[in-house]
């Protein structure tokens, strides 16, 4: 949207939120400002590997942007573009976009993948994005809590059916990899191909939870024995089967990938990055709803699968019983997916825990911000104390779908 | 009914609605009012906030808490013992679809 009108920026401090604000200001069209980025950090004062990533990826699926950082990196003025998605000539080839994430980044790729995938159905063409590079982690990061791919493809993406996006959406997990030493790089690859473009998602009413009916699951090992997948799924189960016979948890094992080794002194020499193991569960209700946990083994190692596994199911009744339609990993999306919708109330209901967080209580004021309106709250009168948030969307939608 | 005497029940959601937007609070702030943990971290918190000079340098290396984080960080200990209390084991069951009978019984529970 970039329209000759001067709009004024909006001003945010701090670098926690970054992704969220930035995506925000694209979805919005404002353009905005964020200051003291890490400022007071003495050692990495400024922009962070993962964050400097990110903009290269805004950038490459925006034509117009432009983003300016401050001499120190702790300001940063973001002036959105149009979506364009993996558009012919504007950076991608055979209309796949390549995106390489640097050794040095220590999130996991779902850290890319959620806000690129609340992006997508604003675009103009398809997004059709490949992650590949020494720093493409597909696992769960314990470090700074990323959620594995296979949670964001299996509770993230069904989401979005919800709002009437369900065409040609699939994330293909091409490489797995694990976090590296120090919780640092990976090889991975991972594609997102997200076909289904709308001018505006659908008004959402989804106020009841439903029950949970069936758990499903993935299980990963990469570059280590495939019997910890068994136990980590086996002491899940042994957690779980209490309470849903309708358990299923797949095991995939894979090498960990072969990247050029870094060393100098002997060029043209690889080695395994990512080696680790975890699982991601699933909780999938009567009424759509999914709730998730990941748990995956730190980068040093020193934790037995069965602990794994049995983290990852007490997390995820956990996070059932917060109650609502959907977790703290999904709201995000799916708040701002309904803040992007049609001039009309959507309403979604939230376990208290879940609107009572940090994270839904900046989004709700980075939201209002940039020009939404304010969410409407009141109690759902259920057992839980879940709570109904309303919100009127922007109606503006896909600006680069206007015409079509 | 109880509304006069509000402030003595946490979790009351006309209080969220209403600091929800109050920039003067920080969402952390926010969270502790409404669950009325504030009560005595008030002054601690201030305090933490005026100070200047060495001190911040500890605060800014929390890590743990100044990234944004979608897994948060669970207490396992703490979630274990929780989840093998029979009470919670209880509570927690009626969100479950409850058919003892595997493979049958997935539409019944539709239309609750």
């Amino acid at each position: 949207m970039a329209d000759e009108t001067v709009q004024p920026l909006a001003k945010f401090t701090g670098h926690k939120y970054l992704v969220q604000r930035l995506v925000l200001a694209t979805l919005t069209g404002r353009p905005i400002r964020i200051s003291q980025i890490r400022s007071s950090n003495p050692t990495n004062p400024g922009l962070a590997p993962h964050e400097v990533s990110f903009l290269r990826l805004l950038e490459a699926i925006t034509n117009g942007s432009t983003i300016e950082f401050s001499y120190t990196g702790t300001t940063l003025v973001y002036r959105p573009g149009l979506i364009t998605g993996s558009a012919e000539g504007l950076g991608a080839s055979g209309g796949v976009l390549r995106h390489e994430i640097p050794g040095t980044n220590a999130r996991g790729i779902s850290y890319y993948l959620i806000p690129l995938c609340m992006l997508a159905p604003f675009a103009k063409d398809k997004v059709n994005v490949i992650f590949h590079g020494n720093g493409v982690i597909t696992s769960a990061t314990p470090g700074v809590g990323d959620v594995s791919v296979d949670t964001v493809r299996t509770a993230i993406l069904p989401l979005y059916q919800q709002f009437g996006i369900q065409n040609n959406i699939e994330i293909r997990i091409l490489k797995r990899s694990s976090p590296g030493p120090g919780g640092k790089g990976g090889g991975g690859e991972v594609q997102l191909v997200f076909g289904h473009q709308v001018r505006l998602p659908k008004t959402l009413h989804w106020l009841n939870p439903g029950r949970v009916k069936r758990i499903r699951g993935v299980a990963y090992s990469t570059g280590v024995a495939g019997a910890n997948n068994a136990r980590m799924i086996e002491s899940a189960r042994g957690v779980l089967n209490k309470f849903v016979m309708d358990t299923y948890v797949f095991s995939d094992v894979s090498t960990a990938p072969l990247v050029p080794s870094q060393d100098k002194t002997k060029p043209g020499e690889k080695k395994r990055l990512g080696i680790g193991f975890g699982i991601s569960l699933v909780a999938e209700s009567s009424t759509g709803c999914l709730y998730s946990a990941d748990v995956a083994s730190p980068p040093n190692g020193g934790v037995p699968p069965e602990d794994i596994g049995k983290q990852c199911a007490y997390q995820l009744l956990e996070i059932i019983s917060q109650g609502g339609c959907a977790s703290k990993v999904a709201a995000p999306t799916m708040m701002t997916l309904m803040a992007m919708g049609s001039e009309d109330v959507g309403r979604l209901c939230l376990g208290r825990d879940v609107i009572g967080s940090e994270e839904m209580i900046q989004l709700g004021r980075d939201l209002n911000a940039l020009g939404g309106s304010g969410w409407g709250l009141r109690d759902a009168n259920t057992e839980e104390g879940e709570v109904v948030v309303s919100v009127v969307g922007r109606g503006v939608g896909n600006v680069g779908r206007k015409i079509a | 009914a109880k509304s006069l005497t509000g402030r003595k029940k946490p979790y009351r959601l006309s209080e969220l609605a209403r600091m929800m937007y109050n920039l003067d609070l920080s969402p952390a702030e926010v969270i502790a009012k409404w669950s009325h943990k504030d009560d005595n971290l008030d002054e601690d918190a201030e305090d933490g906030e005026e100070d200047d000079g060495f001190f911040k340098k500890a605060e800014a290396e929390d890590a743990s808490n100044s990234e944004d984080r979608s897994v948060p960080v669970f207490n396992y200990e703490a979630l274990e013992e929780k989840w093998q209390d029979e009470h919670y084991l209880e509570t927690l069951k009626k969100r479950f679809a409850s058919d003892r009978k595997s493979g049958q019984g997935e539409k019944d529970n539709d239309d609750e």
